[in-house]
């Protein structure tokens, strides 16, 4: 088996709006995977499908040769699945050290990996005392990356990590999200085409709550129109994020 | 910037010691000393009481969004069970079996989960079985109590104050176990019915945890073992508890207390209100009318009239001791405190009330639970995604703060009397000290419960030394909300609306 993680045609409703109308993925081990499309496709939906948040009602989703849909949240996420939500979601409340001691799945996560996650995001050594509120924007996201990293997952799954950082800060978080590539598996959600295209090995588009479109990033470069017709990016020009 | 911020959430509470301080003095100098050291104990006693009701609320509320309206019922609750396990522990012994018995089976929920969910049923019949075996279990359980002489276990402490040189006057006796035998059977075999029905038999899409699977028969046995215990021990372990001394058996009634208003919430959360949480409004009204159940299943069981629990003796010995250090030696009724002769009992329930202060304040900061409930306060879903089953920690928190309720009710009984309608005055006050502090704040909860029992004490002095009403006490601490909501809508330290 060589996927970690395989959706097939899911269906997702939220209150009666039918979000997704079927989503098919493929995330081959040790890769990441990029999920593409415009503002409100399903992107977001797809991942909080995948983790239980908003459970399927149709579908299945197979995690490492297991089916997990219909499974609650909490279940689902001990399996090994770590989830970094969109904008930053990290425990006001809380300390930095805390945001990072609630991930533990086990006693004594966090004092294995806190070698290897500090030298990810040098940062947040520094102020790991500060509540949650008193950090940065650039600095809540790493610690929102760096709180999926306490347990052993073997999934991450990644949403929108670049949104609202400065340049530098995106450039750090690259550099990170490659690094952790090499021992685990993502599923990346980004607006940043850019960034997108430089980190995913393979890519979906998503669009209208359907995956349209899927293969090698490295031939999604390629082909301009298939970008400007799903994703409203024209290629060639700079910068073109949004 | 970041000392700005903390400056910000500070602020309250600076500015309210700053009113009360100011206050003071100016009410210091209009008082003279005695009066004024009186009334500020007075009101200290108070806002430990309402701090004891609204602790529990505000945590409740802050975690899950449920306004529990029975709370004052389960204070109520908690005051009846600890007096009555001070007094004639008979009731609590007799019926212990029975209830045992009954959660044993209950907690078998797990193990049929693998077995049932299995049976090929279609979804109506797997509906109507559901319902045969709750039917059946209830109807099993009534068997179990058929003539069972519950008002004659909790007859008997009318007569406790006669009787005080003769404590084991009290222990009735109990139905021989000849008899008894046929009753925790019939409820254990109920409690096995209803665990079969809430492991949804026919539904295969249960999840079927594999990695824990010594734990729940490990727990059974444990049950098993402590029902068995409860059944044999009916008689000896009553007379033991009334034989002890006074001071022990009220500090174990205080136990006693808690630990029933504890197992009363989740019992409460896990049947009534975990499949009400989507629909708010209903939980409003459940919590609403269970508190009227609870009312009146009490007014049954001890008659609609006052009683009064005796002080313990360790607050009781006549005379009035010197200072604090000499009440260690004396235990006196009285304690001299600058000048001002104050019960000691009172200032027992101060202590009570910042002792609990003091363990929230330790289980939220420094727990792992508690670092679930602060961050669940903002963002259960996520708590939930990074492997944390809320759902079971909505339950312990819910078993807390009725606890705490209930062990603030059985420390107030042996000062105010003891009626079915006791919590009612609290839990208004209580609501009142959580919408001043702020929802789901357990500090802002302390804040508001001294603000309140200040406001109450010095408003009951001025009435009485201006000819006023009464009721311009009772309203001082509605004022004081309307001031602090005026100025601040969330509440002192509250960040929900």
């Amino acid at each position: 088996m060589d996927n970690m993680l395989k959706l097939e045609s899911i269906h997702t409703f939220i209150g009666q709006f039918h979000i997704l109308e079927g989503v098919s993925i493929e995330v081959p081990r040790q890769s990441i995977t990029v999920l593409l499309g415009r503002n409100g496709a399903g992107k977001t939906t797809t991942l909080k499908s995948i983790i239980g948040l908003t459970p399927p009602r149709h579908g299945k989703v197979i995690f490492d040769g297991d089916e997990i849909q219909g499974k609650r949240a909490y279940d689902i996420a001990a399996m090994g699945i770590g989830y970094v939500p969109e904008h930053r979601a990290v425990f006001r409340n809380l300390s930095v050290l805390e945001n990072l001691k609630i991930a533990e799945k086990k006693r004594g996560d966090l004092d294995r990996k806190s070698d290897f996650i500090f030298g990810l995001f040098p940062d947040l050594k520094r102020l790991y005392k500060l509540p949650g509120n008193h950090l940065s924007g650039g600095q809540q996201q790493m610690l929102a990356v760096a709180r999926a990293l306490v347990a052993d997952n073997k999934l991450l799954l990644i949403d929108e990590p670049s949104e609202g950082l400065a340049p530098i800060l995106i450039e750090q978080m690259m550099v990170a999200i490659k690094e952790l590539s090499k021992t685990t598996t993502i599923l990346l959600v980004e607006q940043n085409f850019i960034m997108a295209s430089q980190l995913g090995d393979n890519y979906f588009i998503i669009d209208d709550g359907k995956t349209v479109k899927n293969g090698k990033m490295s031939e999604l470069i390629k082909e301009e129109d298939v970008v400007k017709e799903y994703l409203g990016v024209s290629l060639g020009k700079s910068g073109g994020a949004k | 910037m970041i000392r700005r911020k903390s400056l910000r959430q500070i602020l309250p509470g600076l500015v309210v010691i700053l009113v009360i301080l100011v206050l003071g003095i100016l009410a210091y100098r209009f008082m003279g000393s005695e009066s004024f050291i009186r009334t500020a104990l007075s009101g200290l006693t108070l806002s430990a009481l309402y701090f004891m009701v609204a602790a529990g609320l505000t945590i409740i509320f802050g975690l899950m969004d449920v306004l529990n309206f029975a709370h004052g019922a389960m204070f109520m609750t908690g005051a009846y069970m600890g007096w009555q396990f001070y007094t004639n522990p008979t009731f609590l012994f007799g019926l212990l079996p029975l209830v045992l018995a009954f959660v044993t089976g209950i907690s078998t929920t797990g193990l049929w989960i693998p077995l049932v969910s299995q049976w090929k049923i279609t979804e109506a019949w797997r509906k109507r079985l559901t319902a045969v075996l709750v039917v059946v279990a209830l109807g099993i359980a009534v068997l179990g109590f058929l003539k069972f002489d519950l008002l004659g276990l909790a007859d008997t402490a009318m007569v406790t104050a006669m009787n005080a040189g003769n404590p084991l006057a009290e222990a009735t006796p109990q139905e021989v176990l000849a008899t008894f035998w046929k009753r925790p059977l019939l409820l254990l075999i109920s409690g096995l019915l209803l665990a079969i029905s809430a492991a949804r038999p026919g539904d295969d899409t249960q999840v079927i945890s594999s990695n824990k699977k010594a734990l729940p028969w490990v727990r059974l046995a444990a049950l098993i073992g402590v029902t068995l215990a409860a059944v044999f021990l009916r008689e000896s372990a009553s007379i033991a508890v009334l034989k002890m001394n006074g001071t022990l058996r009220f500090l174990l009634a205080l136990l006693v207390g808690a630990g029933v208003g504890a197992g009363l919430g989740s019992l409460i959360e896990v049947s009534l209100i975990r499949p009400l949480y989507a629909r708010p409004f209903y939980i409003v009204l459940l919590t609403l009318g269970l508190g009227y159940v609870l009312r009146e299943v009490i007014q049954v069981l001890w008659d609609p009239i006052a009683y009064s629990m005796d002080v313990p003796p360790l607050f009781a010995q006549p005379g009035k001791a010197e200072n604090l250090l000499a009440w260690f030696t004396g235990h006196n009724l009285t304690i001299n405190i600058a000048g001002v002769t104050f019960p000691s009992y009172r200032l027992f329930i101060i202590f009570l009330g910042g002792l609990m202060l003091l363990g929230l304040f330790v289980l939220m900061r420094y727990s792992r639970l508690g670092m679930i409930i602060r961050a669940g306060v903002q963002d259960r879903s996520m708590v939930e995604a990074l492997g944390i089953n809320v759902k079971a920690v909505f339950s312990v928190v819910f078993a807390i703060g009725v606890g705490l309720a209930a062990l603030g009710g059985i420390g107030a009984a042996p000062f105010i009397p003891v009626t079915p309608n006791m919590g009612d005055a609290y839990q208004m006050q209580g609501f009142i000290t959580v919408v001043i502090g702020g929802m789901g704040s357990y500090g802002g909860a302390g804040v508001g419960a001294l603000l309140l029992g200040m406001a109450r004490a010095f408003g009951d002095f001025l009435a009485l030394k201006f000819n006023m009403s009464p009721a311009i006490a009772e309203a001082s601490t509605v004022i004081v909300m309307i001031i602090v909501l005026l100025v601040k809508p969330s509440g002192l330290f509250g960040k929900k609306e």
